[in-house]
């Protein structure tokens, strides 16, 4: 039975007629102007020329912008594993330790290049991720869900406890990665290496699941009786799921370390799990555009709220006292909401919502 | 008179199988046993749930009609209000309680008579029933099909209903033990001042019980009447009763 | 010492052993795994400071008002946020325990502060030596509250007409309604109940710690225990409290005090991957 959560498998649209197609490659042309020149835009605090204020940048900064396409790779690969072939995790911040673990043995303490360490920590997610879906050969359903829980715990304490072995309390330290001999450490730098990096798994992943596999992925999401029974290896599917989206994890993970130059065992708490889950399900599950959706929502919540801060600290003392004094908690809270909100209202989370939309808008339009 | 149970122009369907009844009307009169016919997939399981008050648990849900229960409307009511107001059911499957002793399966059905009557009416369920008594102590997962749809119809009688609606009684039991419970329920029929709505697979035994009868087709009353009338039909001779056996 | 240890850790684990109860409660009843289960314990240790430190109530007051915003908050938790989700998904009814926890979090955070709060009450504090064992009065009172309370339930549920009512309830759904069982009130019940006992949990470890969501993760505790107990299997809840509460300890004193958690859950991947209908379940693989 397929739950309302999924959003509905994708049918392919028929090809549309020329002059539509000219507006999509418009729009295609726009949105790839817009990111390649929002990093000047937020660098210099002004667009064409017009100083903008903090408000109208929605306070953000690059260095958000970074950490929230650092966040999409992790909203993707969870969707991948999570909305599209049906196998709950809810650990996944595991994987990010496990590539930042990666990154500091083979980068940082044996001095291997930034791009074999990215490398290397995806061949190491890959193999936490099998690891990890191991346990659904052996059991299903909610004793599956709770593995990945334990999975979690066991994987950070083991970076815990490498952390503190090799370092401190302070953390684990990372150099500005070079690329050849371009060295990442700016912002804007950072921006047009991630973009593309992004750009590239959604890209990958959405291609993964157009071939026979992904198909057969998703149809084991939607009912594994009827697709084990129809000769799809099951077994080995979970695991390359969990391959390819731990791996695709592991390596943000390893991205982030080095982006923040230090990180420790509590980033990768169970908080920064169940944000990812969060995202996807704001996003809409199943819906790899909708992650993308969902991380940017996760990004801009607290900046606009920041936003709002001056504001609300002028109108009135409690609504000041909230945006300023608690800020990460309203945050929370609302996030909270919203997932409530969502689950009960919107089961598809934006995706869906788009998709309603969409067919509002072409049942009204003329064809 | 007033009828025990009167359902007017019913419709229903399910969210993923669709329509499945289409304006059904039927009466139960106040003290009679009504038969409740068709094949599978007629819908009457339908019919007792949406009477009931179980439709919704099964994704169904009532476009239109009503329902009446010795003429008060029931359709508004939660399931657990109807079974308050006298109208008991045993469902298809029994859905005896697994892990519960039959005591204890007993002892819910009793829950809304007042504590006081309660060890009244186990011992008349167990008049009734004696096997029951004998394993009163046992979990009533492990009693046999014939034991534990003594109990299903022990547990709905044990609050004195004044209409009791039966899905498929001798569904995988024995003919012989059906006829002992059709015999009791006969007799408790008589004594409780009982209604019923049977509904029944085996077509004759239910038209030998039944003072009145329907027959349920794709959800539609194909055929109604009394059961010796109906049983004489032309449409119940072919469908149902084609190949006799003693 | 050993004996002091294993003194400490079946105290600790008779509070794990209630929370982990009540999570059973609510599990057998409305097969909903309440994620939030280790914040409703530090809800119950804030109501308790609320009452006893803003209100300035007297301890029976405080505890009665305790006990009842408990109930309440877990009747509401299953009208708001259960009810609506009837029939879904897993994940979706996992997320929103979740997602409840986060901002039942929030708000606490927002209200009380981030820092701890003590919780000052006439729970005995002292120490009593026993042939050589120092035992901590906390740890005793705690130990006998929760089994008494573990004790009342036990005999609640299985003695009274409304207990039967509840073990018909988790027994079948559907056979509860065709017997006339008011399923919903049933639900909200476990609930209320499911909340109330992680909330006298909460009361002990906000006594013999500092009440701050921090607790969250020691109330999470219950999870592994009710799994390694058994899910759905209410000696099994209890027995899984203990042996968490001895496990803890153990570790803590012969490993090292933070090796308490990844123990645990280790010991939750084994029991997984090995018998996860766990020590008292039964055997249904991949329920739910």
């Amino acid at each position: 039975m397929v739950d309302a959560l999924y959003s509905k498998p994708r049918i392919a649209a028929p090809p549309a007629p020329a002059r539509n197609r000219l507006w999509r490659l418009l729009g295609w042309a726009l949105a790839l102007a817009f990111l390649v020149y929002l990093p000047n835009v937020l660098a210099h605090r002004a667009a064409f020329g017009v100083r903008l204020t903090n408000t109208e940048l929605l306070n953000l900064g690059l260095t958000q912008i970074n950490l929230m396409l650092i966040a999409m790779l992790g909203a993707l690969s969870l969707n991948y594993l999570t909305g599209c072939a049906g196998l709950i995790s809810i650990g996944h911040a595991a994987f990010y330790a496990t590539g930042a673990m990666t990154a500091a043995i083979v980068g940082t303490q044996w001095g291997w290049p930034f791009p074999l360490a990215l490398a290397a920590a995806a061949v190491t997610g890959a193999l936490a991720g099998v690891v990890a879906g191991l346990p659904s050969l052996r059991v299903r359903g909610l004793y599956f869900v709770l593995s990945t829980l334990a999975v979690h715990h066991v994987i950070v304490f083991v970076f815990l406890e490498y952390q503190f072995r090799f370092f401190d309390v302070v953390g684990v330290p990372f150099e500005a990665p070079l690329l050849g001999s371009y060295e990442l450490n700016t912002p804007t730098r950072w921006y047009f290496f991630l973009l593309p990096l992004v750009a590239v798994v959604y890209w990958a992943l959405r291609n993964s699941l157009n071939t026979r596999e992904g198909r057969a992925m998703r149809a084991m999401r939607d009912h594994e009786l009827a697709a084990a029974a129809a000769g799809v290896n099951v077994r080995i599917l979970r695991l390359k799921a969990f391959a390819f989206s731990s791996a695709i994890a592991s390596m943000a993970g390893a991205l982030l370390a080095y982006f923040m130059s230090n990180v420790t065992s509590e980033a990768f708490g169970l908080d920064f799990a169940i944000q990812f889950i969060a995202m996807i399900i704001i996003g809409g599950l199943g819906s790899l555009g909708g992650s993308l959706v969902g991380a940017a929502i996760w990004l801009l919540l607290p900046s606009i709220l920041s936003g709002l801060a001056p504001q609300g600290g002028d109108a009135s003392g409690w609504m000041g006292a909230l945006l300023v004094d608690h800020k990460p908690q309203l945050v929370q809270a609302i996030f909270g909401l919203l997932i409530i909100l969502l689950l009960i209202f919107a089961p598809g989370g934006v995706a869906g919502l788009g998709q309603k939309l969409k067919a509002l808008f072409s049942s009204r339009g003329a064809r | 008179m007033e009828a025990a149970l009167a359902i007017d122009g019913l419709s229903a369907s399910y969210a993923r199988k669709g329509l499945a009844l289409d304006d059904v009307s039927l009466v139960v009169p106040k003290g009679g046993i009504v038969a409740l016919l068709g094949a599978n997939g007629a819908g009457k399981t339908t019919l007792i749930r949406a009477a009931t008050g179980l439709i919704g648990l099964h994704g169904g849900r009532i476009a239109r009609g009503a329902v009446r229960f010795a003429g008060e409307p029931v359709l508004h009511l939660p399931a657990h209000k109807r079974v308050r107001l006298g109208m008991a059911q045993v469902p298809e499957g029994r859905l005896v309680f697994k892990n519960l002793t039959v005591e204890d399966n007993l002892l819910v059905g009793a829950a809304i008579l007042p504590s006081a009557r309660r060890r009244e009416g186990l011992e008349t369920v167990y008049d009734l029933f004696p096997r029951l008594k004998e394993r009163r102590q046992q979990k009533a997962g492990w009693l046999s099909g014939g034991e534990q749809q003594m109990l299903a119809l022990g547990r709905a009688l044990i609050g004195r209903p004044k209409i009791l609606l039966v899905d498929e009684l001798s569904l995988g039991l024995a003919p012989i033990i059906v006829r002992q419970i059709y015999e009791q329920l006969r007799k408790v029929g008589e004594t409780l001042g009982a209604s019923m709505l049977v509904v029944e697979q085996n077509a004759r035994l239910a038209l030998e019980f039944a003072s009145y009868a329907y027959v349920l087709e794709s959800g539609r009353v194909t055929v109604s009447g009394p059961a010796a009338e109906v049983a004489a039909s032309e449409a119940m001779r072919a469908s149902y009763l084609g190949a006799e056996s003693a | 010492m050993l004996a002091q240890v294993l003194f400490s850790g079946l105290a600790l684990g008779s509070i794990y052993g209630l929370v982990a109860l009540g999570f059973t409660v609510v599990f057998k009843a409305t097969e909903v795994f309440n994620f939030a289960q280790g914040m409703l314990a530090v809800c119950g240790a804030y109501f308790a400071v609320t009452a006893i430190s803003v209100f300035h109530w007297p301890f029976g007051v405080a505890i009665v008002f305790m006990a009842v915003a408990a109930a309440v908050l877990g009747v509401l938790i299953h009208i708001l946020l259960i009810q609506p989700l009837a029939g879904r998904s897993m994940l979706a009814v996992i997320m929103v325990t979740i997602a409840l926890s986060i901002v039942l979090r929030a708000v606490i955070e927002i209200l009380y502060g981030p820092q701890g709060r003590s919780l000052v009450t006439p729970l005995p504090s002292g120490v009593i030596t026993l042939g050589g064992l120092r035992i901590s009065e906390l740890h005793l009172t705690a130990a006998l509250v929760s089994w008494a309370c573990m004790a009342l339930f036990a005999a609640f549920f299985r003695f009274t007409s409304v207990g039967l009512l509840m073990r018909a309830t988790a027994d079948g759904h559907e056979a509860a309604v065709a017997s006339g069982v008011n399923v919903n009130a049933m639900n909200r019940l476990a609930w209320a109940i499911g909340s109330l006992l992680a909330a006298i949990g909460g009361l002990f470890l906000g006594q013999l710690q500092i009440v701050s969501t921090d607790l969250e993760s020691i109330g999470l505790l219950a999870l592994p225990a009710v799994v390694i107990g058994g899910l759905q299997s209410i000696p099994g809840a209890i027995v899984g409290g203990l042996l968490v509460g001895l496990i803890e300890q153990l570790s803590a004193s012969y490993i090292s005090p933070k090796s308490t958690d990844i123990v645990i859950y280790a010991l939750l991947l084994l029991i997984l991957l090995v018998r996860p209908w766990g020590l008292f379940g039964q055997r249904e693989l991949g329920r739910v």
